[in-house]
């Protein structure tokens, strides 16, 4: 018996684990002969007649086992998608002499005469050459077991002789056959034609497809009998009643095989190779190949003479290269002989064009290299050929450039640099948000032109616009895995709509809980002006002055609570802060505990490239400053900036050029007893200061007091008694 | 007379020993030294001696004052002592931890990121930028990349919804715009912008519509480099590689170059690098990275003549190597941001 261990991996991926079955321990698998692929037999455990010892190794007692290389072949390479195009490059590489199969049949022996009555092509731009090969009188059958063997090997079914004759050549030569049972084809011919609309087919696969204009089929009087270079139908496939095969060789443009195999949604080996590009001039060879084949194993007599319709596309190409060339772009010296030689390994056609001492090759290129144009190309295959390991330690050549790093890295890097110095951890998520939230934060508009038009997965269909709900995330996660976050930041690319268009925005947003997690330590909680410094820190690193008399609430935003905060800037001016409190109600949304405190910057890219400024100095005084303090009462709906403004102002008025208002400074902000409902009062302190001498009492005390009757003059500020 | 003065000063010495204040302290200077105090009283009483006593009682009076201004003056000092031990308040156990924010913390990826910046920036080259949402031509054509590539499928990248239109990406023409799925895109835009020398890297995120596991991921970061000058070879190529991979990766870290196939390079490799520094990661050889010599025809799309110019580019994923370094082997995890991670990288 075999028994399978854990670790092993059956055909199907189907890995062996330990495990428990039904209730006991089980330690791996005694197989059947169709679990490990040997055979179709599945009725009970497969029992070694010959008895080997227990415990020989079961490659010792299969030692017919094959080794299966996985190879990754390049998309330039499709020549390499057969046997023959790897054992080439094998040759090449290990300069061996590569033997091609003996081909036996010639299209001008046979008896001559044809199973069909013709072949045309009416697409000639799609199918430029096709050639049907008659052989009549063959027994259809199972194929013999070295053949049956090798298409197991590489994972393909056996069907019949004359088919896994077509699919041998296929993965031998890389060139893709069909084999038609004659009295199938309606009409006697074969018509290389578009589909028609309405056409149907059923496919091998036993699926009906619909056809339309934009699919090649191979048809015959009646009907579409393959969906061309991607699979035949159950209508002309070769069965066990099969005497006499029809045998195509075609070359089809890749373009068109690509558009069906993908309209479709079928792929194949033969559509695969058709799609990257199959040898324009290999169809004649594969075909006696395969006629070969079909005589060897399953009788019958080939008639020769083809059929044909249109010529085999000339590909072939000439490249001159000097070998300096080579030398130049490799950067290290590399012989003529071996630049010769690595080229006449891979069987390209390579003529010496002697000129005095500088040597010139012309290298022919054989139809089959289709990645083969230009120079540049020979310098790769001679780098291949002679060996990349063998490009030789070099030292690194640098020259000056002066140029610096772009300005939106450097502002990342400066703004990362202090919130991290502030202790915000820095986070990273996923640009791809989900509809519903972008609509609840931002509306319609927005959603629609963030939209992606091929998402993978509802919660990642559309651009991001803010960086918040993945800080809010984070927040979450982070509070349910009780790892206590308190301050997050992220920087990132988000992308926000603007009169009809979409803009690309440099964003940095951060969030902080209100609280911090209870400690053996009380400190006082952060507030809306913990933020708002913090926002305005990041926008000084943009070159940007928040001015807080000119932060503006926010209104009616679902983001964030209205009352606790601010704007500053604009799309329009390049920049623009939002911070304050996150509405609670759509916190909650995201299951975070306790209040969040956020802010995010946005910025054009546009904006981070102006030229940097650099400011001038400006000289301070030496005189001695003299403070005044003012309080007014004034009603609640006034700001503080709006009033700290116009106490500026007046006492600038006040002042009369003789001498400056250095500084108006809020000291304090007072609610309650002694002031009428409604009201608060502010204390300011004005700093007047002369440039020139130490200002004197009474030219202060006139300033101060024209400065107060100025702002009470209005009516709407009094004196605080 | 001495009595009166002894006794003074020996309830001075009590009294004053019982003070716990600055005020406290001037008021009782002043009671016993004040006009009206009673040492004060004392030494006015002399006048009423005769005077022969005089000059004794002066004596005496004096003595006493001495020893009563340096009881004054060491229980000032004592009392500016006790104040300022006030202000420090008591002793703080040194051993509690840190009750405010814990330190910021930079992601790994930034951290990898800017090393590799900072390793390349050595050897002149800058970081230059470009929109993460892109066109098809500055992501596919102008790289090269076959009209009917399956990299320009619908499959295999993202595109944004045909009516929206960007205010600051610019398009060649009227092409499709994309999420960019390398930062190759960022090569193209600035070729088109200067003229070489050209030595520049792209870090960028980048996207490809990926079922997220292990090793894939949604959205990615990479770093892209470009040089472009007169007479840059294949072997320049490897050697600055081997810098960056030594750099990074350890003294002996040793790279190998496989050919490949990038259409906006020729030739193209594969790198594949080992280095013993990171133990069982890095004993197999493991695939780390593309590159390969600029293809003509991308220099031909941008109007660099190929015949003049010549460069090399590569481009590396940020992420695996930010695993490679540091064992992380799962990629989700470092944007599921879990801070036990976060903070391991302080």
């Amino acid at each position: 018996m075999i028994a399978a261990l854990p670790g092993a991996i059956l055909p199907g991926d189907f890995a062996i684990k330990e495990s428990k079955l039904r209730g006991v321990d089980s330690q791996g698998m005694l197989c059947s002969e169709r679990e490990l692929g040997l055979g179709e037999d599945q009725g009970g455990i497969a029992i070694l007649a010959e008895r080997p010892a227990p415990g020989t190794p079961v490659n010792e007692v299969f030692s017919g086992s094959d080794v299966v290389f996985d190879i990754e072949v390049t998309p330039n390479r499709p020549d390499c998608l057969s046997h023959l195009g790897i054992a080439r490059e094998l040759a090449a590489y290990f300069r061996r002499p590569l033997s091609y199969p003996q081909v036996v049949a010639n299209e001008s022996s046979g008896p001559g005469g044809h199973l069909i009555r013709s072949v045309r092509s009416e697409t000639e731009e799609n199918c430029p050459h096709y050639r049907g090969y008659s052989i009549r009188g063959v027994t259809i059958g199972e194929s013999p077991s070295w053949l049956k063997e090798r298409l197991a090997s590489i994972g393909l079914r056996p069907i019949n002789n004359v088919v896994d004759a077509t699919n041998f050549v296929l993965h031998e030569l890389g060139q893709p056959l069909h084999a038609f049972d004659a009295k199938k084809i309606a009409g006697g011919e074969i018509i290389v034609r578009m589909a028609r609309a309405n056409e149907k087919i059923t496919t091998l696969d036993e699926k009906e497809r619909a056809l339309d204009a934009s699919i090649m089929v191979i048809a015959d009087a009646d009907k579409p009998l393959v969906i061309a270079g991607v699979m035949g139908s159950v209508d002309a496939e070769v069965d066990q009643t099969t005497q006499d095969v029809f045998l195509e060789s075609a070359y089809f443009r890749s373009t068109s095989i690509r558009k069906t195999s993908r309209r479709l949604g079928l792929s194949t080996d033969s559509s695969y190779r058709f799609e990257r590009g199959v040898d324009p001039k290999g169809a004649e060879f594969a075909a006696l190949r395969c006629v070969d084949l079909i005589l060897e194993i399953a009788g019958g007599e080939f008639m020769g003479h083809p059929l044909t319709a249109g010529e085999a596309p000339f590909t072939e190409k000439e490249i001159e290269l000097t070998p300096t060339y080579v030398r130049e772009r490799l950067g290290f010296d590399i012989s003529d002989p071996d630049i010769i030689a690595a080229l006449e390994a891979l069987e390209l056609d390579v003529t010496r064009l002697e000129s005095d001492d500088n040597l010139t090759i012309r290298v022919g290129i054989p139809s089959f290299r289709l990645d083969l144009y230009r120079p540049i190309d020979l310098v790769e295959e001679v780098l291949r050929i002679y060996g990349s390991d063998r490009i030789p330690q070099g030292t690194v050549r640098c020259t000056g450039l002066v140029t610096e790093d772009n300005p939106i890295t450097r502002f990342n890097r400066r703004v990362n640099t202090l919130l991290v110095g502030k202790g915000f951890n820095e986070v990273m998520h996923y640009s791809l948000r989900s509809e519903d939230e972008l609509r609840d934060w931002f509306g319609h508009a927005q959603a629609d032109n963030l939209a992606l038009t091929n998402p993978l997965a509802s919660d990642a269909s559309h651009l991001r616009a803010s960086l918040i709900p993945g800080l809010l995330d984070c927040l979450a996660l982070n509070q349910a895995r009780q790892n206590e976050p308190r301050a997050l930041f992220e920087t990132g690319r988000v992308f926000r709509e603007e009169n009809g268009k979409v803009y690309e925005m440099v964003s940095i947003a951060f969030v902080l809980l209100q609280d911090a997690p209870s400690g053996w330590l009380r400190r006082e909680s952060a507030d809306f002006y913990t933020v708002a410094q913090i926002a305005s820190e990041l926008l000084a690193q943009a070159g940007v002055g928040a001015d807080p008399s000119k932060f503006t609430p926010l209104i009616a935003e679902n983001a964030w609570q209205e009352g606790h905060s601010a704007r500053f800037g604009g799309f329009k001016m390049g920049f623009e802060a939002k911070f304050g409190l996150l509405n609670p109600a759509m916190t909650k949304r995201w299951d975070v505990r306790g209040m969040v405190l956020a802010g995010a910057v946005y910025l054009t890219p546009t904006f981070l490239q102006r030229e940097p400024k650099r400011r001038g100095y400006k000289s301070f005084s030496s005189f001695p400053a003299a403070l005044r303090d003012l309080a007014l009462v004034l009603p609640e709906n006034i700001s503080a900036g709006q009033v700290r403004q116009e106490v500026e102002k007046a006492a600038i008025q006040a002042a009369n050029k003789q001498f400056a208002v250095e500084a108006v400074e809020i000291f304090d902000v007072y609610r309650g007893k002694g002031l009428p409902d409604g009201h608060k009062s502010i204390a300011f302190s004005i700093a007047f200061r002369s440039s020139e001498r130490t200002l004197q009492d009474k030219e202060v005390a006139a300033a101060f007091d024209a400065t107060c009757k100025s702002l009470t003059a209005s009516g709407k500020y009094s004196l605080r008694a | 007379m001495e009595k009166q003065l002894q006794t003074i000063l020996d309830e001075a010495t009590v009294r004053l020993s019982e003070l716990r204040s600055r005020p406290e302290f001037e008021q009782y200077k002043a009671a016993l030294a004040g006009p009206n105090g009673s040492f004060t009283a004392v030494t006015k009483s002399i006048a009423t001696l005769p005077k022969e006593e005089r000059p004794l009682a002066g004596k005496l009076i004096n003595g006493y004052k001495v020893q009563l201004e340096q009881l004054f003056q060491s229980t000032l000092q004592r009392l500016e002592q006790e104040e300022l031990q006030r202000q420090v308040g008591p002793a703080v156990d040194v051993t509690l931890p840190f009750p405010g924010m814990g330190p910021g913390s930079v992601h790994l990826i930034t951290q990898v990121r800017e090393e590799i910046c900072s390793i390349l920036r050595k050897i002149g080259f800058t970081v230059a930028d470009g929109p993460e949402v892109e066109t098809e031509y500055y992501c596919f054509d102008a790289l090269n990349t076959p009209q009917d590539h399956p990299a320009r499928d619908l499959q295999d990248t993202y595109y944004l919804n045909p009516l929206a239109s960007f205010g600051n990406v610019s398009r060649k023409a009227d092409e499709r715009y994309l999420l960019r799925t390398h930062t190759s895109s960022v090569q193209i835009r600035t070729m088109l912008e200067q003229q070489p020398p050209v030595r520049i890297i792209a870090p960028g995120r980048c996207f490809r519509r990926d079922t997220a596991d292990a090793t894939h991921s949604a959205n990615f970061h990479q770093i892209e480099a470009l040089y472009v000058d007169r007479n840059v070879t294949v072997k320049d190529l490897k050697a600055d590689l081997d810098y960056l991979f030594r750099s990074l990766l350890g003294a002996d870290a040793v790279t190998r170059f496989r050919p490949h196939y990038f259409s906006y390079t020729e030739p193209s490799f594969e790198v594949d690098f080992k280095s013993k520094h990171l133990g069982k990661v890095g004993s197999e050889w493991m695939e780390i990275m593309g590159c390969g010599m600029v293809d003509p025809a991308v220099f031909e799309e941008v109007g660099y003549d190929p015949n003049v110019w010549s460069g090399y580019a590569f481009g590396l994923g940020i992420e695996r190597i930010a695993m490679t370094l540091y064992g992380v082997d799962d990629i989700r995890y470092l944007y599921q941001n879990d801070l036990r991670l976060h903070r391991q990288f302080i």
